[in-house]
This record gives structure tokens, sequence and C-alpha cells, in this order.
């Protein structure tokens, strides 16, 4: 069987994101604290949970119940960060291990044999040793496969070799969450179709699992039965992977800078290269003289020196003359980028790279940002011409910058030019909203095709601004008026809707009416009142 | 060979073959895929490859992004130079896979540099020029098209072109004056193929054609989006009343002296097969 080569620990922390709140906000052990995200309760320390509250309370359950309970919003971030820096201790207890969750974490047994006895003594080991550094409690699992070790963890078990089949098939289908979100809906199928537990999933076939349900339920079927699946990917060490160079005296010539971030770039690959990986993205960080300091993340589809040196020299070109003019307009497309009604409007030419000040950059780091094995960075068949490509817009970036060649994505928002996720060409997308959250009031199909930024003046008929309130317009809005001067009279109006987000943090607080019009031109506009001023937002072109 | 004693061949050829410009004689090239709903814009059913298309009038950028979508979910690869900042949602509503696009924040005036590096590999390039091409630059522009067999669509009027779509008239419906919000676009636009009348941007987002008896009355009895509006435009031209004012007056079309006959496609076919036969020599 599997048993022997996959048998895994895992250590998981009860509550953590209750027991990660603590740490942030320096709450005495013992204190009641509950974590609410979107208004509900999803973890709360023992104290807190023998006060009665409950995973999905809200807060007003909880301050019922428990009135001396801290409350504290989820922080993923804090979850992570506070996760990754106490298990620290391992790192010189273990060959390997895998974070697989804030909270929870893997060890392969096999790499624990040479240095215990026997697996209770490993376990004891280990987790006193957390324990000690830490003052968390630790609940350690073993089994076959990760996934039964995670359950077994969470009832702090340790399932004997050949049990592990037996010890799944006992378990309820609901527990199958574990492999992430998407599942939910396929538990519920399952759930209908008198699967009850994992054993009744295991014992159907592997191909009718996969004809009916595709590759995630073959996946989920995986899991049920007790197969491993794929190696998970060791938690390797920051230091291993990246390339630091400090130079003698600060640059700012960005052929000296090439020259050595193609040096740089070739040790780092050996480096990676060494470790049969492929890397697919990668981190360049510069340090300025005065202590400044620009990160990046690029993907690069074919990775060699050249490119490094190609990427480091325009992140550096950019971030330098960004910093000469005292602000950062690399970052944004939209002030490098015309007005289309202005398109003649010569740009900025782009600084001479030897007008720089004085100091300049004096440490180059590069990062192994995404690694994979090389069968994952291969490119498909089927990706049509996708060489070509690359080459062309490498090309452009080369003669008009990074920022001038951009690929479209999308991220949270209420209008497109909060929803508009424009990102240089191979470097990865950074969303600041997420997508996936809840926008309320956010614009329907049609929504308008090109994104503006100006102000406007709406009109009513005797020519006084049309004030906007929540209960609707005040006027009759009948005319609009440009920048330019230029007057359009609007023909049709929406209704005026407002939004109303962020009010409980005044540095996030949103309020706006957004209002479309068609004018006699037969154009249409997407316009928003913010701040007592009309805004052109977008335009349907 | 005397060219105007090829006119009956062509319009033979034009009418049972399908083939109606000489240079799908020549080349056999399928065009481009485009929605069902544009499809009858174009002479062949879709965008033509080797060739130039100009798509001008008020929502142009919203007609060329629906012209390129079909294309770009076959991986054919696009890009759009001098569009400003195009809103990401509205191009996904099109239709267009955003995985194979890609949009150039270079400066206007260097919009013909940008384009002939673009050529080189992508299949469907939209532009918004900054400046009108001199004689020379646009014949060198619309070899290197037909030698890369790629479509390159314009949003302002540029001779040379083979397939002018123009929108002529929009009509916005379900503001309602204050009690409801854009819901489409009533659209009519004039190609070589005639009038035709369909929603851009429909009410999901994408081009639709029109709901039966929703809508005013489709007037002069040419029926949007039929195949035989192309026959019906070639035996009698600019059939609806409406289109005729409009016609006299707008200066775009002046320009272009391509299109000052380009309610007879015969005349457009004779210069195509002209053009072709002085190129072969």
């Amino acid at each position: 069987m599997s048993d022997e080569s996959g048998r895994t620990l895992v250590l998981t922390v009860p509550d953590w994101p209750a027991v990660a709140a603590a740490v942030e906000h320096d709450i005495a052990p013992g204190r009641p604290v509950a974590v609410l995200h979107a208004g509900k309760v999803i973890a709360a320390n023992a104290p807190a949970r023998s006060a009665g509250i409950t995973a999905g309370n809200n807060k007003r359950a909880v301050g019922y119940r428990c009135p001396e309970a801290r409350v504290a919003v989820w922080d993923e971030e804090a979850d992570n960060r506070h996760f990754s820096a106490g298990v620290g201790a391992l790192d010189n207890l273990v060959a390997r291990f895998t974070l697989l969750s804030p909270g929870t974490l893997a060890i392969p047994l096999d790499s624990l044999r040479h240095g215990y006895t026997d697996e209770a003594d490993a376990v004891e080991t280990l987790v006193s040793a957390l324990v000690d550094d830490t003052g968390w409690e630790f609940f350690p699992g073993i089994a076959g496969t990760v996934f039964a070790a995670v359950l077994a963890a969470g009832q702090a078990r340790r399932v004997e070799p050949g049990q592990t089949v037996d010890f799944l098939s006992a378990q309820p289908i609901t527990t199958l969450e574990y492999a992430g979100a998407e599942a939910t809906a396929l538990i519920e199928v399952f759930w209908q179709l008198g699967l009850r537990t994992l054993g009744d999933l295991a014992r159907l076939q592997t191909t009718d699992v996969n004809a009916r349900f595709g590759a995630f339920g073959r996946h989920l079927h995986e899991l049920a039965s007790g197969r491993a699946g794929a190696p998970l990917a060791d938690h390797v060490r920051g230091e291993q992977l990246d390339v630091e160079l400090d130079l003698d005296a600060p640059t700012t010539r960005s052929d000296t800078l090439g020259f050595l971030a193609r040096q740089l770039g070739a040790d780092l690959l050996a480096k990676v290269r060494r470790q049969g990986l492929v890397c697919t993205q990668i981190t360049i960080e510069l340090d300025a003289a005065a202590g400044q300091s620009s990160s990046r993340t690029w993907r690069i589809e074919d990775m060699q020196e050249n490119a490094i040196a190609d990427r480091l020299r325009w992140q550096a070109e950019g971030w330098l003359a960004g910093v000469g003019r005292g602000s950062r307009p690399g970052q944004d497309p939209r002030t490098a980028q015309p007005d289309p009604q202005a398109l003649d409007i010569v740009d900025e030419p782009a600084p001479d790279a030897e007008d720089f000040s004085d100091d300049g950059i004096i440490a180059l780091r590069l990062i192994a940002a995404e690694l994979t094995t090389p069968i994952g960075a291969t490119r498909s068949l089927f990706d049509e011409n996708t060489g070509q490509i690359t080459h062309t817009l490498e090309r452009l970036q080369g003669l008009f910058g990074p920022d001038a060649v951009l690929v479209p994505g999308l991220q949270g928002g209420w209008d497109p030019a909060e929803t508009n996720l424009w990102t240089p060409w191979q470097q990865a997308a950074v969303p600041e909203r997420s997508p996936a959250a809840p926008w309320p009031g956010a614009l329907h199909a049609p929504r308008p095709t090109t994104v503006e930024h100006s102000a406007v003046d709406v009109l009513a008929a005797d020519g006084s601004p049309v004030e906007a309130r929540p209960s609707g317009l005040g006027a009759v809005p009948a005319t609009i008026r440009f920048p330019t001067g230029q007057t359009e009279a609007i023909t049709d109006y929406s209704g005026s809707w407002p939004i109303e987000s962020g009010w409980w943090d005044p540095n996030r607080a949103v309020y706006r009416t957004r209002l479309q019009v068609v004018t006699d031109a037969g154009r249409a506009f997407l316009l928003s009142k913010e701040h007592g001023q009309w805004y052109l937002t977008g335009r349907y072109r | 060979m005397d060219v105007m004693s090829a006119a009956p061949v062509i319009e033979q050829l034009s009418r049972e073959t399908g083939i109606s410009t000489a240079a799908a004689l020549f080349d056999k090239i399928p065009p481009h895929p485009v929605d069902p709903v544009l499809s009858p814009l174009f002479r062949r059913g879709g965008l033509p490859r080797g060739e130039l298309v100009t798509v001008t009038g008020e929502l142009s950028l919203s007609c060329g992004l629906a012209t390129i979508a079909a294309a770009t979910r076959e991986q054919k690869w696009c890009a759009g130079i001098g569009l400003g900042e195009p809103a990401v949602s509205s191009i996904a509503d099109l239709g267009v896979d955003l995985d194979h696009f890609v949009n150039l924040a270079t400066p206007g005036e260097d919009w013909l540099r940008v384009a002939s590096i673009l050529i080189e590999s992508f299949d469907i390039v939209l532009v918004d020029p900054g400046f009108a091409p001199s004689a020379s630059e646009r014949a060198r522009l619309l070899a290197k098209i037909r030698e890369r067999r790629m479509s390159l669509i314009s949003l302002r009027p540029m001779s040379g072109s083979t397939e002018q779509i123009e929108i002529a008239d929009t009509r916005w419906s379900g503001a309602e004056h204050g009690r409801g919000r854009l819901q489409s676009c009533l659209v009519r636009a004039r190609s070589q193929t005639g009038s035709h009348r369909f929603l851009l941007p429909g009410p999901s987002g994408t081009p639709a054609s029109v709901p039966a008896g929703t809508l005013e009355v489709v007037t002069g009895g040419v029926p949007a989006g039929t195949a035989n509006a192309a026959a019906e435009a070639r035996t009698a031209p600019a059939t609806s009343p409406d289109t005729d004012p409009d016609m006299d007056t707008d200066p775009d079309m002046g320009t272009d002296p391509g299109t000052d006959t380009a309610d007879d496609p015969r005349w457009s076919t004779i210069t195509q097969l002209r053009q072709v036969i002085s190129h072969v020599g």
C-alpha cells in the first residue's frame, strides 16, 4: 500500500485564527477571543467556546453569551505571518516540512526516521519543542496520506500503519471541505446521492467517478480512498533560492546594472537548476543608496539571464526616473497615457539614464518567486504562436518601456475604473480588491467601453448645477459641459443610484452617486458625483 | 485584358460562389469568424484577412471589439493601439477572450511603428490611429497586411480599406428619463452589404439582433440582418429613405475616394481586380 511511503505527521493548532488574533492584539492567554469574518464567528478559543460561542454566531450573539470576549476581525495576512514566524523552531529539528494552511503543517515521516527511534518519540520531541517556543497548543495526527493525517490531527489521533483506509471510510463526507471551496457543491451532490461517509464514495469505481464528476471528482475520490496524491511542495527555505549583490559604489548607469544583472541571473538560474527545478517568475528587488527600495515580480516565459537583465534594467530605469521626479509614475499607466481626445500631445520623454542624481542603486537582489518542475513550465502545443507573440511584445516593451504593453484583468470594484486591472506583459497581476467579494451596487452590463477621468458640469435647464441627493437628483439634467468648454444637450438620463461603503472607516469611506446620460449627439456617458463634483468616469464608445 | 469587360465575370463569381473580392479569388483565405449578429455586415460573413477594414461612427470601439471577439475565442491574438484606457469589464462583456487581448499604451504619434511591429505576429490589430498615414506609408502597411494575412481594423476612416462599416445612428433605450438604466442601444450600420440594424450592446453586453415587434418600424423594407440584404443593396442601392440625408452630409465619407460609389459593390470589385492585376504585373 502507499501507507508506508506517504505516511505523514500533521501538526495543527486548533482555532488558529483566534490564536493569531490573540498574538496580533496582545490579548492575555485565557481571555475569550472570537474571530469574525463577514459578520460571522469563524473561530473562537477554548474559553470562548466554553461560554457558548460557536462558529456562525454573529457579533451580537457573542456579546450576549460572553460580554467579556474580545472580538477581532479575521486578518488572513496576520494568520500567515504569525504562523510561519512561529514554526521557525522546526527548521533545526526536521529536514523538510510544508505549511498546508495557517495553523497546519505537514512533515513526511520518512524524513524523521533517521533522527528518532519511533513515531511517538518524534511527535513528542517536535510538539514539546514547538510548544516551548511558541506557547501554542499543537494537535498531532499521523496517517498514511496528508488528507487522512489532517483529519487525524483534528482528533489528535495516530492511525496505525495499514489502517488509513478504514480510518477514512468512517469519516463523514463533509470532511471533503478540506479540498477547498469548490468542493462544497460536489459534497452536496454526494449527499443527495446517498453517500454519507468517505467509505461510500471510495467504494465507487474510479472510472465512473471520473466520467460523472471530472478531474475534480476524481481528486476527491482519491482523497477519500486514501490514495496518495501529488507529493507536497516542500517548504523551501528562503536563503536557498535568491542571490544578492552589493555594489561597491552606487550606480545609475543602466548598462552597468544590466551587466551585473546578467551575471547575477546566471547564478540564480544555476542554483535553481541544481534543485532540479525551473523558475517561471522572478522577483527583482533594488535598493537605493538613500534607503528606498523597489520590488516587482516578473513572469518570464523563456527564463534566461539576458531576459532577467532586461527586466532589471527596465525596472531600474522606470524607478529611478520616478524617484528623480519625486513620484512613481511608472506604477500608474493612466498618467502616462494621453487622453483619447488629445492623441497629438507628445508624451513626456523618458529621462536619459545618465541624468540621474548622484546616489543610485546600491544593491540588487533576485528571488525565484515561482518554482515548478520542468514539465509544468513546458508550453502547450495548443497555444498558438505564443513564442512569436512573446517576442513581439518584448520588443515593444524594450522600445516603449514595460508599462506600454498591458494585458487585461479584472478585480473587485463598483465602476469600470475600479474593476480594470491592466498589468504589464509578463508581470504578475496584483489585484487590490477581491473580485469574489460582493460589490453591491456594481454597474451592470452594458458597461462603458472606455474609462475616463475628467471633471464635468451637469446643468439643469436654468443653468444651475444638478444636485444629487440620496432620494434622487435635485433637478432634471439638461446639459453636460466638458472640460474643453464644449456642451451637449442631455436627451435621456437614467435613475441615479448611490454607492455607500466603508462608512465605518474614514479612510475607506466611499459615497458617490452615479448617473448614465445620453446626449443629443447620440453619445452615452457614465457620470459619477463625489465630494460635490460630477466626474465623467466612462464613455460608451 | 480590358478591365471593364471583366465586370460581368466578376458579377457572376460574386453572385454564384460568394467570392466578392479578387483577393479572395487569389488567396482563398477564409475570413476570421465573427459574431452571428455582425456577420451580415461583412461581404464574406467574417472579418477578411489580409485587408484593412474601417469601423467608424459612434460606438465604433464597441463594434470593433465585438468583431474581434469570436476570433480571440479561437486563440487568435488581438492587440489594441490608441484606445485610451478600455474598460476590461466591457471587453469581457463583448465576448473577447481576455487571455488573447493586449492593449498598447504607446504615444499616439507612434501608432504606425507599433502597428508595423504587431503585424508580424498578431492576427488582428485594432487601431484608433493618431494621424493619417502618408500615401507611401499606407501602401507599405497594406502590403505588409496582405503578406501576413492578418486583419487591421481602423476606427477612423482610412483609404485603402476594402470594407467600411459606418455606424450611422445610435438609439439608447432603458434610461426612461430617470426611471431606469441603460439597457441596450439600437444601432444602424452601413457597410458594403447594405444597411443593418442590431443591438450593440444588447441587454447582456454582447451584440444582439433586434427583437421582432418591440422597436420602431424598420423603414424602407430592408430586413435587418438577413442574408439577402446584400443582394437587395446591389439591385436597389439606398432603399431606406432615412439613409439618404446623412449619406450626403457626412464629412468623413468625402475623404475616402473608395466610398463615394460604395453603394455599388461592382465598383469596388473592379477596383480590387485592377489593383491585383497591376500587382501581379
